[in-house]
Protein backbone atom coordinates (compact mmCIF):
# COMPACT_ATOMS: atom_id res chain seq x y z
CA UNK A 1 0.00 0.00 0.00
CA UNK A 2 1.02 3.36 -0.72
CA UNK A 3 1.27 5.48 2.61
CA UNK A 4 3.13 8.75 0.69
CA UNK A 5 1.98 9.50 -2.36
CA UNK A 6 4.30 11.02 -5.63
CA UNK A 7 3.66 14.42 -4.62
CA UNK A 8 4.87 13.85 -1.24
CA UNK A 9 1.31 13.65 0.98
CA UNK A 10 -0.17 11.13 3.14
CA UNK A 11 -3.06 9.40 3.46
CA UNK A 12 -4.35 12.39 5.97
CA UNK A 13 -2.79 14.88 3.34
CA UNK A 14 -0.48 15.76 5.71
CA UNK A 15 3.19 16.35 4.65
CA UNK A 16 6.03 13.19 5.84
CA UNK A 17 7.24 15.86 8.55
CA UNK A 18 3.88 17.82 9.87
CA UNK A 19 1.67 17.21 12.96
CA UNK A 20 -1.73 16.59 13.62
CA UNK A 21 -3.49 19.28 14.97
CA UNK A 22 -3.05 19.97 18.60
CA UNK A 23 -5.70 20.99 21.03
CA UNK A 24 -5.64 21.19 24.99
CA UNK A 25 -7.73 22.27 27.20
CA UNK A 26 -7.34 22.45 31.42
CA UNK A 27 -9.98 21.79 33.93
CA UNK A 28 -11.99 19.27 32.05
CA UNK A 29 -13.02 17.50 35.11
CA UNK A 30 -14.07 19.27 37.93
CA UNK A 31 -14.18 16.80 40.90
CA UNK A 32 -10.66 16.31 40.12
CA UNK A 33 -7.51 17.96 41.37
CA UNK A 34 -6.25 18.65 38.37
CA UNK A 35 -7.30 17.55 34.60
CA UNK A 36 -6.69 18.12 30.82
CA UNK A 37 -8.25 17.09 27.63
CA UNK A 38 -5.78 16.55 24.67
CA UNK A 39 -6.04 16.14 21.08
CA UNK A 40 -4.26 14.75 18.26
CA UNK A 41 -5.89 14.99 15.59
CA UNK A 42 -8.43 12.90 16.23
CA UNK A 43 -7.00 11.12 19.44
CA UNK A 44 -8.67 12.47 21.67
CA UNK A 45 -8.05 11.71 25.39
CA UNK A 46 -8.88 12.70 29.33
CA UNK A 47 -6.32 12.82 32.51
CA UNK A 48 -7.18 13.16 35.79
CA UNK A 49 -5.16 13.71 38.82
CA UNK A 50 -6.50 13.40 41.98
CA UNK A 51 -3.68 13.84 45.00
CA UNK A 52 -1.24 14.10 46.64
CA UNK A 53 -3.08 13.14 49.11
CA UNK A 54 -3.21 10.22 52.01
CA UNK A 55 -2.26 6.07 50.57
CA UNK A 56 -5.02 4.39 50.20
CA UNK A 57 -3.55 1.04 50.63
CA UNK A 58 -1.04 0.97 53.92
CA UNK A 59 1.09 -1.90 52.18
CA UNK A 60 1.54 0.43 49.39
CA UNK A 61 2.98 3.62 51.12
CA UNK A 62 6.77 4.50 50.55
CA UNK A 63 8.53 6.07 53.33
CA UNK A 64 10.90 8.16 51.67
CA UNK A 65 8.65 9.41 47.92
CA UNK A 66 4.98 9.80 46.99
CA UNK A 67 3.30 6.74 45.34
CA UNK A 68 2.30 6.87 41.88
CA UNK A 69 -0.55 4.79 40.57
CA UNK A 70 -1.64 5.06 36.51
CA UNK A 71 -4.68 3.71 35.04
CA UNK A 72 -5.45 3.88 31.43
CA UNK A 73 -8.54 3.13 30.04
CA UNK A 74 -10.33 3.19 26.40
CA UNK A 75 -13.75 3.80 26.07
CA UNK A 76 -15.70 1.23 24.35
CA UNK A 77 -16.73 3.67 21.16
CA UNK A 78 -13.39 5.18 21.10
CA UNK A 79 -12.14 2.95 18.36
CA UNK A 80 -13.36 1.63 14.92
CA UNK A 81 -14.90 -1.35 15.88
CA UNK A 82 -16.41 -1.59 19.21
CA UNK A 83 -14.62 -3.03 21.87
CA UNK A 84 -15.97 -5.49 23.86
CA UNK A 85 -13.65 -5.75 26.90
CA UNK A 86 -11.99 -2.56 27.54
CA UNK A 87 -10.62 -2.99 31.16
CA UNK A 88 -7.86 -4.79 32.00
CA UNK A 89 -6.25 -6.51 29.41
CA UNK A 90 -2.31 -6.68 28.75
CA UNK A 91 -2.52 -3.79 26.69
CA UNK A 92 -3.90 -0.87 28.90
CA UNK A 93 -1.67 -2.53 31.33
CA UNK A 94 1.69 -1.94 29.88
CA UNK A 95 0.69 1.22 28.51
CA UNK A 96 -0.51 2.66 32.20
CA UNK A 97 3.20 1.36 33.50
CA UNK A 98 5.08 3.42 30.74
CA UNK A 99 2.91 6.18 31.43
CA UNK A 100 3.56 5.72 35.11
CA UNK A 101 7.47 5.30 34.72
CA UNK A 102 7.47 7.99 32.35
CA UNK A 103 5.52 10.38 34.81
CA UNK A 104 7.73 9.55 37.86
CA UNK A 105 10.68 10.49 36.26
CA UNK A 106 9.71 13.97 36.50
CA UNK A 107 7.11 14.22 39.78
CA UNK A 108 9.48 15.59 42.16
CA UNK A 109 8.52 12.71 44.48
CA UNK A 110 10.65 13.31 47.37
CA UNK A 111 8.85 15.84 48.49
CA UNK A 112 5.62 14.33 48.93
CA UNK A 113 6.37 11.11 51.38
CA UNK A 114 3.88 9.11 52.74
CA UNK A 115 1.51 10.24 50.06
CA UNK A 116 -0.65 8.57 46.71
CA UNK A 117 -0.99 10.52 43.26
CA UNK A 118 -3.72 8.76 40.87
CA UNK A 119 -3.20 9.41 37.18
CA UNK A 120 -5.76 8.43 35.34
CA UNK A 121 -6.23 8.75 31.10
CA UNK A 122 -9.57 7.68 29.25
CA UNK A 123 -8.79 7.52 25.69
CA UNK A 124 -12.34 8.72 24.01
CA UNK A 125 -11.10 8.56 20.43
CA UNK A 126 -8.40 6.08 18.91
CA UNK A 127 -6.94 7.30 15.99
CA UNK A 128 -3.00 6.43 16.60
CA UNK A 129 -0.06 7.95 18.97
CA UNK A 130 -2.96 7.36 22.31
CA UNK A 131 0.75 6.40 24.54
CA UNK A 132 1.72 10.04 23.29
CA UNK A 133 -1.56 11.86 24.06
CA UNK A 134 -2.36 10.21 26.82
CA UNK A 135 1.35 11.67 28.16
CA UNK A 136 0.98 14.83 27.29
CA UNK A 137 -2.41 14.95 28.77
CA UNK A 138 -1.24 13.57 32.14
CA UNK A 139 1.30 16.11 32.21
CA UNK A 140 -1.07 18.72 31.63
CA UNK A 141 -3.09 17.27 34.49
CA UNK A 142 -0.16 17.31 36.78
CA UNK A 143 0.60 20.88 36.12
CA UNK A 144 -2.80 22.11 36.28
CA UNK A 145 -2.83 20.11 40.04
CA UNK A 146 -0.10 21.98 40.76
CA UNK A 147 2.43 19.23 41.46
CA UNK A 148 6.24 20.01 41.30
CA UNK A 149 7.81 18.45 38.60
CA UNK A 150 11.38 19.18 37.06
CA UNK A 151 10.03 19.81 33.79
CA UNK A 152 7.51 19.03 31.43
CA UNK A 153 7.21 15.87 30.03
CA UNK A 154 6.09 15.43 26.42
CA UNK A 155 5.86 12.84 23.93
CA UNK A 156 5.05 11.83 20.06
CA UNK A 157 5.80 9.11 18.04
CA UNK A 158 7.30 8.74 14.22
CA UNK A 159 7.48 6.33 11.85
CA UNK A 160 9.01 4.70 8.58
CA UNK A 161 7.35 4.07 5.44
CA UNK A 162 7.87 3.77 1.42
CA UNK A 163 11.54 4.84 2.73
CA UNK A 164 10.28 7.87 4.36
CA UNK A 165 10.26 9.20 8.09
CA UNK A 166 6.66 10.05 9.30
CA UNK A 167 6.26 11.90 12.02
CA UNK A 168 2.62 11.20 14.91
CA UNK A 169 1.32 8.34 12.79
CA UNK A 170 -2.35 7.47 13.02
CA UNK A 171 -4.12 4.82 13.12
CA UNK A 172 -3.39 3.24 9.52
CA UNK A 173 0.37 4.25 8.98
CA UNK A 174 0.35 2.63 12.52
CA UNK A 175 -1.28 -0.43 11.90
CA UNK A 176 0.81 -0.58 8.71
CA UNK A 177 3.49 -2.66 9.96
CA UNK A 178 6.38 -0.52 10.09
CA UNK A 179 8.91 0.82 12.54
CA UNK A 180 6.98 2.99 15.49
CA UNK A 181 9.09 4.69 17.47
CA UNK A 182 7.71 6.80 20.90
CA UNK A 183 9.65 9.31 21.96
CA UNK A 184 9.74 11.25 25.67
CA UNK A 185 11.88 13.91 26.01
CA UNK A 186 12.20 16.65 29.05
CA UNK A 187 12.46 19.55 27.21
CA UNK A 188 13.92 21.71 28.94
CA UNK A 189 16.78 19.74 30.13
CA UNK A 190 16.88 17.48 26.87
CA UNK A 191 16.78 14.42 28.14
CA UNK A 192 14.81 11.18 26.78
CA UNK A 193 12.61 9.32 29.53
CA UNK A 194 10.90 7.13 27.30
CA UNK A 195 11.79 5.17 23.80
CA UNK A 196 9.71 2.23 22.91
CA UNK A 197 10.16 0.52 19.24
CA UNK A 198 8.30 -2.07 17.28
CA UNK A 199 9.85 -3.71 13.85
CA UNK A 200 13.24 -2.94 13.29
CA UNK A 201 15.67 -0.50 11.86
CA UNK A 202 19.09 0.35 10.35
CA UNK A 203 20.76 2.12 12.49
CA UNK A 204 21.29 5.67 10.46
CA UNK A 205 17.40 5.96 9.40
CA UNK A 206 16.52 4.69 13.34
CA UNK A 207 18.82 8.08 13.90
CA UNK A 208 16.95 10.09 11.73
CA UNK A 209 13.17 8.95 12.86
CA UNK A 210 14.03 9.48 16.41
CA UNK A 211 15.53 13.10 15.99
CA UNK A 212 12.09 13.68 13.85
CA UNK A 213 9.84 11.89 16.83
CA UNK A 214 12.36 14.32 19.20
CA UNK A 215 11.33 17.53 17.05
CA UNK A 216 7.59 16.26 17.37
CA UNK A 217 8.11 16.08 21.32
CA UNK A 218 9.77 19.90 21.36
CA UNK A 219 7.06 21.17 19.06
CA UNK A 220 4.36 19.53 21.62
CA UNK A 221 6.49 21.23 24.61
CA UNK A 222 5.56 24.65 22.94
CA UNK A 223 2.22 24.33 22.74
CA UNK A 224 1.54 22.54 26.33
CA UNK A 225 3.60 25.88 27.62
CA UNK A 226 1.64 28.06 25.76
CA UNK A 227 -1.67 26.41 26.90
CA UNK A 228 -0.05 26.68 30.59
CA UNK A 229 0.96 30.10 30.34
CA UNK A 230 -2.51 31.33 28.78
CA UNK A 231 -4.25 28.96 31.36
CA UNK A 232 -2.25 30.74 34.26
CA UNK A 233 -2.83 33.96 32.60
CA UNK A 234 -6.42 33.23 32.57
CA UNK A 235 -6.18 32.52 36.60
CA UNK A 236 -4.34 35.69 37.09
CA UNK A 237 -7.20 37.88 35.38
CA UNK A 238 -9.76 36.06 37.46
CA UNK A 239 -8.00 37.00 40.96
CA UNK A 240 -7.96 40.74 40.03
CA UNK A 241 -4.11 40.50 39.75
CA UNK B 1 -17.90 8.82 49.02
CA UNK B 2 -19.42 13.04 50.11
CA UNK B 3 -17.80 14.35 53.73
CA UNK B 4 -20.26 16.27 55.00
CA UNK B 5 -20.38 17.78 58.96
CA UNK B 6 -23.37 17.66 60.76
CA UNK B 7 -23.82 21.07 59.84
CA UNK B 8 -23.83 21.18 56.51
CA UNK B 9 -25.81 17.57 56.24
CA UNK B 10 -28.83 20.22 58.28
CA UNK B 11 -28.14 23.16 56.19
CA UNK B 12 -28.96 20.65 52.84
CA UNK B 13 -31.90 19.18 54.71
CA UNK B 14 -32.94 22.34 55.84
CA UNK B 15 -32.75 24.23 52.59
CA UNK B 16 -34.74 21.27 50.31
CA UNK B 17 -37.22 21.68 53.78
CA UNK B 18 -37.96 25.53 52.57
CA UNK B 19 -37.97 25.06 48.52
CA UNK B 20 -34.38 26.81 48.51
CA UNK B 21 -31.73 24.66 47.82
CA UNK B 22 -28.06 25.18 48.62
CA UNK B 23 -27.26 26.32 44.62
CA UNK B 24 -30.25 28.43 45.34
CA UNK B 25 -32.71 25.84 43.12
CA UNK B 26 -36.32 25.14 44.09
CA UNK B 27 -37.26 21.38 44.38
CA UNK B 28 -38.43 20.67 40.95
CA UNK B 29 -35.42 22.66 39.00
CA UNK B 30 -33.16 21.36 36.65
CA UNK B 31 -29.57 22.23 36.87
CA UNK B 32 -28.74 23.99 33.61
CA UNK B 33 -28.23 21.39 30.58
CA UNK B 34 -25.50 21.43 27.74
CA UNK B 35 -25.44 18.88 24.59
CA UNK B 36 -23.47 18.64 22.28
CA UNK B 37 -23.63 16.13 19.77
CA UNK B 38 -20.56 14.67 17.64
CA UNK B 39 -19.69 13.14 14.62
CA UNK B 40 -22.20 10.33 14.13
CA UNK B 41 -24.23 8.64 17.12
CA UNK B 42 -22.67 10.52 19.68
CA UNK B 43 -23.74 12.78 22.06
CA UNK B 44 -22.14 14.50 25.38
CA UNK B 45 -24.34 15.66 27.63
CA UNK B 46 -23.69 17.73 31.09
CA UNK B 47 -25.68 18.55 34.20
CA UNK B 48 -24.12 21.12 36.06
CA UNK B 49 -20.82 19.51 36.86
CA UNK B 50 -22.07 15.80 36.02
CA UNK B 51 -20.54 15.50 32.33
CA UNK B 52 -21.53 11.75 30.66
CA UNK B 53 -21.11 10.77 26.70
CA UNK B 54 -23.18 8.03 24.98
CA UNK B 55 -22.27 6.33 21.53
CA UNK B 56 -24.51 4.24 19.40
CA UNK B 57 -22.74 1.46 17.14
CA UNK B 58 -24.85 -0.79 14.90
CA UNK B 59 -23.68 -4.25 13.57
CA UNK B 60 -25.53 -6.86 11.70
CA UNK B 61 -26.62 -9.65 14.04
CA UNK B 62 -28.78 -12.52 13.65
CA UNK B 63 -32.10 -11.96 15.70
CA UNK B 64 -33.17 -13.99 18.64
CA UNK B 65 -35.55 -17.11 17.71
CA UNK B 66 -38.09 -15.55 20.60
CA UNK B 67 -38.69 -12.54 18.73
CA UNK B 68 -37.79 -12.73 15.04
CA UNK B 69 -38.77 -9.54 13.62
CA UNK B 70 -37.11 -7.23 16.16
CA UNK B 71 -33.71 -6.15 16.20
CA UNK B 72 -31.57 -6.16 19.63
CA UNK B 73 -30.47 -3.28 21.49
CA UNK B 74 -27.74 -3.62 24.40
CA UNK B 75 -26.46 -0.92 26.72
CA UNK B 76 -23.71 -0.93 28.18
CA UNK B 77 -22.04 2.04 30.73
CA UNK B 78 -18.94 2.59 31.96
CA UNK B 79 -17.84 4.91 34.99
CA UNK B 80 -14.58 6.40 34.36
CA UNK B 81 -11.90 6.66 36.80
CA UNK B 82 -10.97 9.98 35.62
CA UNK B 83 -14.71 10.83 37.35
CA UNK B 84 -13.62 9.53 40.81
CA UNK B 85 -10.60 7.34 42.20
CA UNK B 86 -12.70 5.01 43.59
CA UNK B 87 -13.48 3.65 39.94
CA UNK B 88 -10.35 2.30 39.35
CA UNK B 89 -9.81 -0.93 38.03
CA UNK B 90 -13.04 -3.27 38.69
CA UNK B 91 -14.20 -0.51 41.56
CA UNK B 92 -16.67 1.06 38.80
CA UNK B 93 -17.89 -2.41 38.12
CA UNK B 94 -21.16 -2.07 40.74
CA UNK B 95 -22.43 1.50 39.70
CA UNK B 96 -21.63 0.07 35.71
CA UNK B 97 -24.08 -2.60 36.43
CA UNK B 98 -26.97 -0.48 38.39
CA UNK B 99 -26.47 2.17 36.00
CA UNK B 100 -26.99 -0.22 33.23
CA UNK B 101 -29.96 -2.64 34.43
CA UNK B 102 -32.01 0.85 35.23
CA UNK B 103 -31.56 2.45 31.67
CA UNK B 104 -32.13 -1.08 30.04
CA UNK B 105 -35.82 -1.06 31.85
CA UNK B 106 -35.95 3.05 31.37
CA UNK B 107 -35.31 2.46 27.68
CA UNK B 108 -35.85 -1.17 26.33
CA UNK B 109 -39.48 -1.96 27.74
CA UNK B 110 -40.14 -6.34 28.42
CA UNK B 111 -37.77 -9.23 27.79
CA UNK B 112 -39.92 -9.44 25.05
CA UNK B 113 -39.40 -6.05 23.44
CA UNK B 114 -42.82 -4.71 24.18
CA UNK B 115 -43.54 -1.53 24.78
CA UNK B 116 -39.71 -0.31 24.27
CA UNK B 117 -38.60 3.19 23.92
CA UNK B 118 -36.86 2.75 20.73
CA UNK B 119 -38.65 0.67 17.82
CA UNK B 120 -36.94 -2.26 17.93
CA UNK B 121 -39.45 -3.61 14.79
CA UNK B 122 -37.38 -1.00 12.89
CA UNK B 123 -34.39 -2.66 13.30
CA UNK B 124 -35.73 -5.76 11.38
CA UNK B 125 -34.03 -6.19 8.60
CA UNK B 126 -34.87 -10.19 7.05
CA UNK B 127 -37.27 -12.12 9.51
CA UNK B 128 -35.37 -14.33 11.34
CA UNK B 129 -32.43 -13.78 9.53
CA UNK B 130 -30.84 -10.74 9.81
CA UNK B 131 -31.23 -7.01 11.98
CA UNK B 132 -29.16 -4.45 13.46
CA UNK B 133 -27.68 -4.99 16.75
CA UNK B 134 -27.26 -1.19 18.32
CA UNK B 135 -24.81 -1.17 20.73
CA UNK B 136 -25.43 1.78 22.97
CA UNK B 137 -22.41 2.78 25.72
CA UNK B 138 -22.37 5.34 27.77
CA UNK B 139 -19.35 6.70 29.52
CA UNK B 140 -19.42 8.86 32.91
CA UNK B 141 -16.42 11.62 32.58
CA UNK B 142 -17.61 13.62 35.80
CA UNK B 143 -19.92 12.89 38.74
CA UNK B 144 -22.06 15.22 40.52
CA UNK B 145 -25.52 13.38 41.39
CA UNK B 146 -28.20 12.41 39.05
CA UNK B 147 -25.93 10.45 36.45
CA UNK B 148 -29.24 8.68 35.48
CA UNK B 149 -30.98 11.30 33.98
CA UNK B 150 -27.73 12.47 32.36
CA UNK B 151 -27.47 9.11 30.61
CA UNK B 152 -30.97 9.22 29.71
CA UNK B 153 -30.42 12.19 28.28
CA UNK B 154 -27.29 11.72 26.10
CA UNK B 155 -28.41 8.50 24.67
CA UNK B 156 -31.84 10.21 23.88
CA UNK B 157 -29.58 12.94 21.82
CA UNK B 158 -27.14 10.22 20.34
CA UNK B 159 -30.15 8.22 18.78
CA UNK B 160 -31.47 11.31 17.49
CA UNK B 161 -28.34 12.17 15.23
CA UNK B 162 -27.64 8.37 14.32
CA UNK B 163 -28.14 7.14 11.00
CA UNK B 164 -28.72 3.36 10.16
CA UNK B 165 -27.02 2.36 6.85
CA UNK B 166 -29.67 1.63 3.97
CA UNK B 167 -29.21 -2.12 3.63
CA UNK B 168 -30.40 -4.03 0.13
CA UNK B 169 -31.01 -7.69 0.56
CA UNK B 170 -30.20 -10.10 -2.38
CA UNK B 171 -33.54 -11.30 -3.07
CA UNK B 172 -32.60 -14.32 -4.29
CA UNK B 173 -31.23 -16.74 -1.60
CA UNK B 174 -32.88 -19.62 -0.89
CA UNK B 175 -35.18 -19.23 2.63
CA UNK B 176 -32.81 -21.71 4.68
CA UNK B 177 -29.54 -19.43 3.98
CA UNK B 178 -28.57 -16.79 5.40
CA UNK B 179 -29.13 -13.87 2.62
CA UNK B 180 -27.01 -12.00 1.32
CA UNK B 181 -27.02 -8.10 2.39
CA UNK B 182 -25.26 -4.87 1.17
CA UNK B 183 -24.90 -2.17 3.44
CA UNK B 184 -25.21 1.43 1.29
CA UNK B 185 -22.21 3.74 2.41
CA UNK B 186 -24.27 6.98 1.51
CA UNK B 187 -27.86 6.46 2.27
CA UNK B 188 -28.84 6.46 6.06
CA UNK B 189 -31.99 6.27 7.56
CA UNK B 190 -32.39 8.64 10.45
CA UNK B 191 -33.57 7.05 13.77
CA UNK B 192 -36.83 7.89 15.13
CA UNK B 193 -36.51 9.41 18.59
CA UNK B 194 -39.82 10.46 19.13
CA UNK B 195 -40.56 7.54 21.10
CA UNK B 196 -37.46 7.40 23.12
CA UNK B 197 -38.56 8.06 26.88
CA UNK B 198 -36.86 11.32 29.09
CA UNK B 199 -35.71 9.83 32.49
CA UNK B 200 -36.68 11.96 35.90
CA UNK B 201 -35.47 10.74 38.98
CA UNK B 202 -36.42 12.40 42.51
CA UNK B 203 -34.51 11.99 45.19
CA UNK B 204 -36.37 11.80 48.72
CA UNK B 205 -34.43 14.00 51.27
CA UNK B 206 -36.47 13.93 54.76
CA UNK B 207 -40.28 14.60 53.85
CA UNK B 208 -39.62 16.38 50.36
CA UNK B 209 -38.57 15.26 47.36
CA UNK B 210 -36.02 16.44 44.59
CA UNK B 211 -35.06 17.06 40.79
CA UNK B 212 -31.54 16.11 39.70
CA UNK B 213 -30.02 15.86 42.93
CA UNK B 214 -25.75 16.94 43.15
CA UNK B 215 -23.54 14.90 45.04
CA UNK B 216 -24.21 15.93 48.01
CA UNK B 217 -27.55 16.36 48.04
CA UNK B 218 -27.82 12.36 46.85
CA UNK B 219 -25.66 11.56 50.23
CA UNK B 220 -29.11 12.62 52.34
CA UNK B 221 -30.83 10.79 50.54
CA UNK B 222 -33.55 8.34 52.04
CA UNK B 223 -34.79 7.03 48.60
CA UNK B 224 -35.01 7.62 45.05
CA UNK B 225 -37.85 6.42 42.06
CA UNK B 226 -36.64 7.04 38.49
CA UNK B 227 -39.43 7.49 36.06
CA UNK B 228 -39.34 7.26 32.16
CA UNK B 229 -41.80 9.02 30.31
CA UNK B 230 -42.43 9.38 26.89
CA UNK B 231 -43.96 11.99 24.69
CA UNK B 232 -47.05 10.76 24.91
CA UNK B 233 -46.85 11.13 29.13
CA UNK B 234 -46.61 7.38 29.46
CA UNK B 235 -44.83 5.72 32.14
CA UNK B 236 -41.80 3.30 30.00
CA UNK B 237 -40.03 2.28 33.36
CA UNK B 238 -39.59 2.84 36.47
CA UNK B 239 -37.03 1.90 38.78
CA UNK B 240 -36.54 3.07 42.90
CA UNK B 241 -33.51 3.09 44.04
CA UNK B 242 -32.07 3.66 48.05
CA UNK B 243 -32.64 1.18 51.39
CA UNK B 244 -35.77 3.16 53.08
CA UNK B 245 -39.24 2.18 52.12
CA UNK B 246 -41.61 4.24 50.60
CA UNK B 247 -45.43 4.14 51.23
CA UNK B 248 -47.52 3.33 48.46
CA UNK B 249 -49.00 6.82 47.94
CA UNK B 250 -45.90 8.53 48.05
CA UNK B 251 -45.01 6.28 44.93
CA UNK B 252 -47.73 7.47 43.06
CA UNK B 253 -47.48 11.23 43.95
CA UNK B 254 -43.75 11.42 43.24
CA UNK B 255 -44.63 9.56 40.00
CA UNK B 256 -47.02 12.34 38.99
CA UNK B 257 -44.81 15.02 39.85
CA UNK B 258 -42.44 13.18 37.69
CA UNK B 259 -44.56 13.02 34.55
CA UNK B 260 -45.48 16.79 34.91
CA UNK B 261 -41.41 17.45 35.03
CA UNK B 262 -40.26 15.36 32.35
CA UNK B 263 -42.57 17.22 30.30
CA UNK B 264 -40.17 20.26 30.96
CA UNK B 265 -36.95 18.25 30.10
CA UNK B 266 -38.30 16.89 27.38
CA UNK B 267 -38.90 20.15 25.38
CA UNK B 268 -35.53 21.42 27.16
CA UNK B 269 -33.63 18.61 25.64
CA UNK B 270 -35.72 18.64 22.60
CA UNK B 271 -34.61 21.96 21.57
CA UNK B 272 -30.84 21.51 22.82
CA UNK B 273 -30.37 18.80 20.62
CA UNK B 274 -32.00 20.97 17.96
CA UNK B 275 -29.38 23.68 18.88
CA UNK B 276 -26.57 21.01 18.75
CA UNK B 277 -27.21 19.54 15.47
CA UNK B 278 -27.91 23.25 13.91
CA UNK B 279 -23.95 24.33 15.46
CA UNK B 280 -23.02 21.15 14.03
CA UNK B 281 -23.95 21.91 10.84
CA UNK B 282 -22.70 25.19 10.45
CA UNK B 283 -19.57 23.67 10.91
Amino acid sequence: MEYVSPEGLRLDGRRPLEMRQLRAELGAVSRADGSAVFEMGNTKVIAAVYGPREVQQRSQQLNDKALIRCEYTMANFSTGDRMRKPKGDRRSTEISLVIRQTMEACILTHLMPRSQIDIFVQVLQADGGTRSACINAATLALADAGIPMRDLVTSCSAGYLNSTALLDLNYVEDSAGGPDVTVGILPKLDKVTLLQMDAKLPMDIFENVMQLATEGCKAVANYIREVLIENTKQLENRRGV
Amino acid sequence: MVGLSVGEKHFIQGGIAQDLRTDGRKRLTYRPISVETGANGSARVKMGKTEVIASVKAELGRPNSSAPDKGKVSIYIDCSPTAAPQYEGRGGEELSMELSAALRQCLLGGKTGAGAGINLSSLSIVDGKVCWDLYIDGLVINIDGNILDALGAAIKAALSNTGIPKVNVASTAPSDEQPEVDVSDEEFLQFDTTAVPVIVTLTKVGRHYIVDATSEEESEMSSAVSVSVNRQGLICGLTKRGGAGLDPSVVLDMISVGKHVSEQLMNKLDSEIAAAEATMEEE
